[in-house]
């Protein structure tokens, strides 16, 4: 699925110009627009489609509080993502606190670019995400599922980008062995 | 497109508070801002206090040098953790890392080179007093910059808030050194190390607190 991201970004950006103008219709063009991707990303922590729903909503209940911490014209995406990723965290770590675990569930439906469709069908791709440890998936869902320059990744985790560079190559490396090992 | 199309809670809650509201300025700006208080009271104490007796037989780049260095080291930090506290603006945890040992390497070493190059003085009763002097002067300078810091930091969405408490903290007393480093007249090891340095320690470790303390409250009072 070919996606102008420089186009994308600049109605995000112009959505969340109108939001903090007190716009809420531009606060739910940003929540449409961001809803799935950042689903799939709330699954890599918790791995429940029920589960990321709630998070959404947190996350969207953080964003609308913080909302005068974004500053035109930096990219939105980072500054959500990185919001995103704590609610997830906090959540996590409160659930560990109470000891509680959640069933893992079948990853929803993305959209998966060429280079990691080509890699093998997109059930199996999939599956094999999914086993990969959570730093090693959520670098390469950032960038290879979600479009994420490397720049981005590295704000968004609070890595450097050569960092997050090193994780996606060796995630990506790991699901070639791991197809490999399975004769795909 | 309305409202209506948003889960219910996440709908309520945004049609409680939908006002209009101003972004904030620019880590570098909202930086200026901390430095801008930093300086008036810096400059007050400079104005009304008197350079230590041996600052002539001192090398200049161990006097104002090391004071210039310091006063950088310390504006750097705050900057940083006005950086960090924006969401999706974060430092890499190494710089923030290094930015910390840093903080207390240059302390550490200013220490040691102004022990060595300064000619002894020998200050009346034992170190505790001019001790606990310097660190109330340290921690009166340190002050106002520190919570102006915050008080921004806390304005903003800080991820990692006892991160950048700690950053705060170091960056605020660091600054405010570089003006003791000028003033107080004791250049043994010891004094400059527990109490000049632990003044850092110090603040570094309140930051650290602040931040865990608002992060607890600021994230889990919806869960």
């Amino acid at each position: 699925m070919a996606v102008d991201r420089r186009a994308e970004e600049q109605q995000l950006t112009a959505l969340m110009i109108d939001y903090q103008k007190g716009d809420m219709d531009a606060f739910t063009g940003l929540y449409d627009a961001l809803k799935r991707p950042l689903i799939r990303y709330l699954w890599t922590f918790v791995r429940n489609q029920t589960m990321a729903e709630d998070l959404l909503q947190e996350t969207f209940l953080q964003l609308h509080r913080a909302r005068q911490s974004y500053t035109p014209p930096r990219p939105v995406r980072p500054w959500i993502y990185a919001i995103t990723r704590h609610v997830a965290l906090m959540h996590l770590r409160s659930m560990r606190r109470r000891k509680e675990i959640l069933p893992d569930e079948d990853l929803p439906e993305v959209p998966v670019p060429p280079e990691v469709d080509q890699l093998a069908d997109r059930r199996t791709v999939q599956r094999l995400l999914a086993a990969l440890p959570r730093k090693a998936q959520e670098v390469l869902i950032l960038h290879h599922l979600l479009g994420m320059s490397f720049d981005e990744v590295g704000q968004i985790i609070g890595i450097a980008p050569g960092t997050a560079k090193v994780r996606a190559h060796r995630a990506l490396k790991k699901i070639r062995e791991n197809l490999v090992e399975e004769g795909a | 497109m309305s409202l209506e199309s948003l889960p219910n809670g996440l709908r309520q809650a945004i049609e409680n508070d939908h006002q209009p509201v101003r972004p904030l300025h620019p880590a570098w700006m909202r930086t200026i801002f901390a430095v801008a208080i930093m300086a008036v009271v810096l400059a007050f104490v400079l104005a009304k206090a008197s350079l230590r007796p041996d600052i002539d037989q001192l090398p200049m780049w161990l006097s104002w040098g090391c004071s210039a260095l310091q006063l950088a080291l310390g504006i750097l930090l705050i900057g940083l953790a006005l950086r960090e506290s924006v969401p999706g603006e974060g430092i890499p945890r190494g710089a923030v890392r290094i930015a910390a040992l840093t903080a207390l390497a240059v302390q550490i070493l200013v220490g040691i080179a102004t022990s060595i190059f300064s000619p002894a003085i020998a200050m009346p009763g034992s170190g505790i007093a001019p001790g606990i002097g310097c660190l109330k002067h340290e921690t009166a300078m340190a002050l106002p910059t520190f919570a102006v810091t915050l008080w921004l930091v806390f304005r903003a969405l800080p991820l990692r808030a006892p991160t950048v408490g700690l950053l705060g903290g170091a960056g605020a007393t660091v600054a405010s050194d570089a003006l003791i480093h000028l003033l107080c007249p004791m250049s043994n090891l010891s004094h400059v190390l527990v109490w000049h340095t632990g003044a850092v320690i110090l603040f570094m470790a309140v930051g650290w607190t602040v931040g865990a303390t608002w992060q607890r409250r600021h994230f889990q009072r919806d869960s």
